[in-house]
């Protein structure tokens, strides 16, 4: 297919990496998401959080052109890239071609390499998948995401299935790798405390649409967090200092 | 040559033990290696003496060489055959048929399993015939075959091609449908085109399947021959059995029966050395490393 490669972006110049207008998603009758409107700028982190079934992962899937949509528009300069909860790394590849998979450049050994070193495995290219830990797996998806140089990066629950430290390590990994490349990123997730920890931008979804947006101050207090469960129907009566 | 083996054995055995005894500190291991080493010389000990009890029992008269020939018999027909008659020649016709017969219903079998596991219509169309046929044990049709193509190499070709294609076809279209959707919908993610996407994860995932279809395709492919060679045959090792009927060979009978098991098990292991080397990545071919 194509082979996209993202010309050197000037940074000054905000561009949105996904706008979205009026989207609705439907699976027969029953309405998911309904007259839904995002914009996601390029370099902004925004997170998702919503009760299961309000409808995250399906405007995700939308967004990634996985399934398709009965209304509205989404506009992404680019096809995004995405890390699941699962790693989905193919095991019969070493780990370079995992994350070359896709990349259709001369140099794909090379990239991948540094996307690799970037993750801090770049010393396993020849590795198998079935020798890495739940954690390093992951960070291997997240190298084969960023290799691709994506403007919108989607994240569903990647750290979901980790332990409470790997997960820490990770948040700091994905920090620094968002800082680095810049995309626009929206991290669909179950965890407050992660979406604080990570997110510019704090997005409830309810009924379908966008119901709640929270701008993260500079400082990060417990009153954010404590406003963030109430919509999302926690009360937390003693709240946490 | 029985005799010596039993001598040599079980000095080997102390010299295992002792050495390991001395050599580790850990008494655990030492012992679990030592009794591990004298089930594995067990194991082949009985074989052994079943092969020395038939070979004095045929010595001392009790069964008649007619019935069954003393093994070191066997061996001496075998290199008598090798080495002035047409063993070698039979055994070529017969490899040839095989691997004929393997290569055309295994393309078949390959083919059509392909087409189905991709495409709904071709499920349609060909599937449930398919499915038919393979209701039927192949070797009934053997008849209907020699009514067709007369008893020559085509019908021989014919039946192992039959029996190769079906083993083949299930696992190519089973393969094919447990290849993880997940990983189907990561390819589409990281942008591959429709052959890109068979080539990096489809057939991939569904080579152990694949694989196990050529194994049991080799067991059928040999079950066919030894079929068709004994239905009629002017050469091969079926031939080479049918005609030693007829002079109450039975050295050349047991020695034509052996080859064939031989071929079995080393069909066999070139099927395993294949999945060693292409499920490699595999946890449950590659050996955990």
């Amino acid at each position: 297919m194509t082979v996209r490669v993202a010309p050197p972006s000037s940074s000054a110049v905000i561009t949105p990496a996904v706008v979205v207008s009026n989207l609705r998603r439907a699976y027969g009758d029953r309405v998911v998401i309904d007259r839904l409107n995002l914009r996601i700028e390029r370099g902004e982190f925004v997170a998702l959080l919503g009760e299961s079934g309000c409808g995250k992962t399906t405007l995700l899937r939308a967004l990634a052109g996985l399934d398709p949509i009965q209304g509205g528009r989404i506009a992404a300069p680019r096809r995004p890239a995405v890390v699941f909860q699962e790693h989905r790394l193919l095991p019969w590849d070493s780990l370079w071609r995992n994350v070359s998979l896709g990349l259709q450049v001369p140099d794909a050994r090379e990239r991948a390499a540094a996307a690799l070193a970037e993750v801090g495995l770049g010393d396993r290219l020849d590795d198998w998948p079935r020798n890495l830990s739940g954690g390093q797996a992951q960070r291997v998806a997240l190298a084969r995401a960023l290799v691709q140089q994506p403007e919108l990066l989607l994240l569903d629950e990647p750290f979901a299935a980790l332990d409470a430290l790997t997960r820490i390590r990770m948040h700091e990994l994905v920090r620094a790798l968002v800082a680095n490349h810049r995309p626009g990123v929206l991290l669909v997730t179950h965890d407050v405390d992660e979406a604080i920890a990570l997110a510019d931008r704090i997005l409830i979804m309810r009924d379908g649409a966008i119901a709640f947006e929270h701008r993260k101050p500079d400082d990060t207090t417990s009153i954010g967090r404590t406003a963030l469960l109430a919509e999302l129907g926690v009360l937390v009566s003693h709240a946490a200092a | 040559m029985s005799n010596i083996d039993q001598a040599v054995a079980p000095a080997n055995l102390d010299q295992v033990q002792t050495a390991n005894g001395q050599a580790s500190a850990e008494r655990g291991s030492t012992l679990l290696l030592g009794k591990r080493s004298l089930l594995l010389l067990l194991s082949w000990l009985a074989p052994a003496a079943l092969v020395m009890s038939w070979e004095v029992l045929a010595r001392a008269g009790w069964i008649s060489p007619q019935v069954l020939p003393a093994p070191s018999k066997v061996i001496a027909t075998a290199i008598r055959l090798a080495t002035t008659d047409s063993l070698p020649n039979d055994l070529w016709v017969s490899l040839l048929r095989a691997a004929c017969g393997f290569a055309i219903g295994g393309s078949i079998g390959f083919v059509l399993g392909i087409l189905v596991g991709f495409s709904r219509i071709a499920e349609a169309a060909i599937d449930r015939s398919v499915q038919m046929i393979r209701a039927i044990p192949f070797l009934a049709v053997l008849p209907l075959v020699i009514v067709w193509l007369g008893v020559g190499e085509a019908e021989k070709i014919f039946l192992v091609a039959l029996g190769v294609t079906f083993p083949i076809y299930i696992n190519t279209t089973l393969g094919i449908r447990q290849v993880d959707p997940k990983l189907i919908e990561l390819g589409r993610i990281q942008g591959l085109g429709s052959l890109e996407l068979i080539r990096r994860i489809v057939l991939p995932g569904a080579l152990p399947s694949i694989l196990t279809g050529v194994r049991y395709a080799l067991a059928t492919a040999w079950l066919a021959l030894v079929v068709a060679e004994t239905i009629g045959a002017q050469s091969g090792i079926g031939f080479l059995a049918m005609d030693a009927r007829e002079f109450l060979r039975t050295d050349v009978i047991v020695l034509t029966i052996v080859i064939y098991a031989l071929i079995g098990v080393a069909a066999d292991a070139i099927a395993r050395l294949l999945e060693r080397r292409l499920l490699a990545w595999h946890p449950n071919y590659g050996g955990g490393r």
